[in-house]
């Protein structure tokens, strides 16, 4: 049999473990139950001693699965039940599953006067319980099949980047670097940000689903946002009257939801689509990580009330809450991106999210080559790694021409870059009538 | 809510110890309690209760938001943000070309760079905006206090003195010329004094004390909550010099521009620092960049550049999440920092800034 390393299927394992440990077929507590061949034959090896076993260890608890009452585990800790691989530790109050299922069952039961089936019984279950199962490739490939979708960014030259869009089930960051040549100074900070914002406006206003926007940096900008969806909404309807006839007075229009008659009915579904994207301001890596545990739990419990269906997430940006952590001669700074770097990609995959993260880019000296933040560590988290660069712009000119090239991919050749389009959505011309419109 | 241990809050010792010990969720910490805990890790009662009141609040505090509180919690919807970022004033520079390519004037919530050679005007600029924030907001303000944290010493009272006189007088303008009962009576408050008195200023010799300052500031706001601007002029000059540790300056400004960027989101005012210029050196030319390094330049969201084209003193927009760049002409007076008037047209270009639908008919002296 095929077992798939999903979270259902894992229950029925258990389950299943369950009820073949309670078969009343057997007598007399001497011989062992025959364990069904799946489970013993995925017993893990004796994972390991010493010191890397206590990282291992889980604590035994009453309720951990059906059958370990709170009876029984004082009783193992009354009889001081120990291995030689929990000798290491300095006072073993507690009691781990990994030393009650490697210890002699027999021998536990004759101390504690238990009944030996039911500890065979409860080894079953937290074997099954913590596991890990193989998969069958063909199965896994069903499961991607049904489960992963490709979301498009909006931008049609970055989505023929990374192959026809961002994928869900995996994390794809954006690294946004100073120009090359004369440039000094990040001039795709906003560039990166902007992206960021247009992929947010695509999946909303285009896919109708929702969008989680982790802000780290402070630069979301609401009005930019609507900007884009704008521009995005007219290019696809047609407006029956003229732009300017449309009038936009900023308080009024949805402090009530209410709107005029004469509005056209995109601006319902940009409304909508504000409505759907959710920002959260994070600026710290511990809020980010609660965040993102809240977000998990809210998913995982299905309560969807007013959160719809959500496929992707974005976390603008990563770099700014770490960087503070890294370097030096703490290693926390790493431990703690590495946390960071196992919720996201469990998120991504666990709920079939499309992760964005955004990264900068810096240099080990002020004529050294540019690699991008967070080291060595960080590049093996994200499947996909897109550059965002800004060819010959200066702070005297006011062109900018953003190209994207891509350092990382598991599917198309890195090295490839396009020009991204600016169009849709472009920073309009200050306005000369009055400082407060900005829109 | 099973938060792991190791995303928790905790100091890494302790954290380490919980890990080697076998603990995995918080949920597991608190069930075991502090004696427990203290017996386990081999630490006192007391380290094992705090760590327990960490553990609690973090875990607590997502309970809070799960229920639906607002306080603490920064979530809200795109719309909801739209329509607080359009319902926030702007802190104007009284340069109404700059005021436009900013889109309205220095933003509050948001962390605003100031970069330029010396001499060119960035104090004058933070001065004029420690007292522009203190305007009314019948008169186009928002009405707000000001901390100045000043690094290099280049505050100087009597300029603060000029411009807070040259501001009082135009807005005394403004009111003689509309008659309204509202700006008279904010007048009234709107001295020289009060504008004084509401400048809280401190003085940071060293990068720790402008550290410590900084990580101080939120328990002063949350006394003066009035305070919608924070300046910190010359965020660079402490760390330029005597810094052999690059990796830890690039730290330590890091966290400081995440503190600064919590400062001015949870008490909605506008930060503004202002850094110098180096020199980069090419392959075959040199030019100026502002300082600090590459990783600096993500922490400002909004990026202006001052510098020189001849004798004009000229400023770009750099970077910006909503406005374009652009380059304008400004200009600094007796009374502060204003506009470039062209020869021929009358002053009547000051006031429209402040309050663009009416014209006074009265002209005033540069």
């Amino acid at each position: 049999a095929a077992w798939v390393a999903s979270p259902q299927l894992r229950g029925r394992a258990v389950a299943f473990a369950a009820r073949v440990g309670e078969d009343p077929g057997q007598d007399g507590a001497r011989s062992p139950l025959p364990a069904p061949p799946q489970v013993s034959s995925l017993l893990p090896a004796p994972r390991c001693s010493g010191p890397g076993l206590a990282r291992a260890m889980v604590v035994l608890r009453a309720g951990l699965c059906p059958g370990l009452t709170e009876e029984m585990i004082q009783l193992l800790r009354a009889n001081g039940i120990r291995t030689d691989l929990a000798s290491n530790f300095l006072s073993l109050m507690l009691f781990a599953v990994v030393d009650f299922v490697s210890s002699d069952l027999e021998d536990v039961a004759q101390k504690c006067s238990l009944s030996y089936k039911a500890l065979v019984a409860v080894r079953r279950v937290l074997l099954a319980q913590f596991s890990a199962f193989p998969a069958n490739g063909a199965d896994l490939y069903e499961e991607l099949k049904s489960s992963t979708a490709i979301l498009p960014t909006g931008s049609p030259s970055l989505d023929q980047l990374l192959d026809s869009g961002l994928y869900t089930g995996e994390v794809t960051e954006l690294m946004g670097a100073p120009g090359s040549g004369k440039t000094q100074v990040s001039g795709t900070e906003e560039g990166r940000g902007q992206v960021c914002l247009s992929i947010a406006a695509s999946v909303s206003l285009g896919l109708k689903q929702h969008v989680v926007f982790l802000d780290s940096t402070g630069g979301f900008t609401a009005s930019r946002l609507y900007q884009m969806l704008r521009s995005r909404a007219e290019d696809e309807e047609e407006l029956a009257s003229s732009p300017g006839a449309v009038q936009w007075s900023q308080r009024c229009s949805w402090g009530g939801g209410k709107c005029g008659g004469n509005k056209g009915p995109w601006l319902h579904g940009m409304l909508e689509a504000l409505q759907r994207v959710q920002v959260v301001r994070v600026f710290d890596i511990y809020e980010v990580l609660s965040a993102l545990q809240e977000l998990r739990d809210r998913l995982s419990q299905q309560v969807m009330s007013s959160m719809g269906p959500l496929k992707i997430v974005v976390i603008d940006s990563v770099s700014a809450v770490i960087y503070p952590l890294l370097g030096g001669k703490q290693s926390e700074g790493l431990a703690i991106m590495m946390q960071l770097a196992r919720e996201l990609k469990t998120l991504a995959r666990e709920f079939s999210l499309a992760v964005v993260v955004t990264n900068q880019v810096t240099r080990d000296s002020s004529t050294g080559p540019l690699k991008p933040a967070l080291g060595r560590s960080w590049s093996f988290v994200p499947s996909t790694r897109v550059l965002l660069e800004s060819k010959e712009a200066t702070w005297e000119k006011a062109t900018t021409q953003r190209v994207a090239s891509l350092a990382k991919s598991p599917r198309q050749p890195t090295g490839i870059q396009v020009e991204l389009d600016t169009g849709n959505g472009d920073v309009q011309e200050p306005s000369p009538v009055t400082p407060t419109q900005g829109l | 809510m099973q938060r792991e241990v190791g995303s928790l809050p905790l100091a890494p010792a302790l954290r380490a110890r919980l890990v080697a010990a076998g603990f995995q969720t918080a949920q597991e910490l608190l069930e075991t309690g502090p004696c427990g805990l203290s017996k386990e890790i081999g630490i006192s009662k007391e380290e094992a209760l705090e760590a327990l009141q960490v553990v609690r609040q973090a875990c607590h505090g997502e309970a809070a938001r799960t229920a639906g509180a607002s306080g603490a919690t920064r979530k809200c919807t795109a719309l909801e943000l739209l329509e607080e970022e359009q319902a926030q004033g702007f802190i104007i520079t009284f340069c109404s070309a700059l005021d436009n390519i900013l889109g309205g004037g220095v933003q509050l919530t948001k962390i605003t760079e100031i970069c330029g050679a010396p001499g060119v005007g960035k104090t004058q600029l933070c001065m004029q905006l420690a007292v522009d924030v203190q305007i009314p907001e019948c008169f186009g303000g928002v009405a707000g206090e000001a901390v100045f944290i000043d690094t290099e010493g280049s505050f100087m009272v009597d300029r603060v003195v000029d411009i807070a006189t040259a501001c009082v007088q135009h807005c005394q303008l403004i009111a003689e010329a509309h008659q309204e009962e509202d700006h008279l009576k904010a007048l009234e408050t709107f001295s020289l004094e009060s504008i004084l008195s509401h400048i809280y200023y401190f003085r940071c010799r060293d990068y720790i004390e402008l550290l410590a300052q900084v990580y101080l500031l939120p328990d002063f706001l949350s006394e003066h909550s009035k305070v919608r601007l924070v300046v910190v002029d010359g965020i660079a000059f402490p760390f330029r010099h005597d810094f052999e540790d690059l990796s830890l300056r690039t730290r330590l400004l890091n966290g400081l521009a995440q503190q600064l960027i919590i400062i001015a989101n949870d008490h909605k005012s506008a930060v503004v620092l202002t850094n110098q210029m180096t020199t980069r050196i090419g392959q075959s030319q040199s030019t100026l960049v502002p300082a600090l390094g590459e990783s600096w330049g993500h922490a400002a969201t909004v990026r202006l550049i001052f510098h020189w084209d001849n004798s004009q003193r000229l400023a770009t927009l750099y970077k910006s999440p909503s406005q374009k760049e652009s380059t304008i002409p400004y200009h600094i007076t007796s009374h502060g920092f204003r506009d470039v008037q062209p020869p021929a047209v009358t002053q009547n270009a000051e006031d429209t800034e402040m309050n663009p639908r009416k014209r006074p008919r009265r002209e005033e002296e540069t």
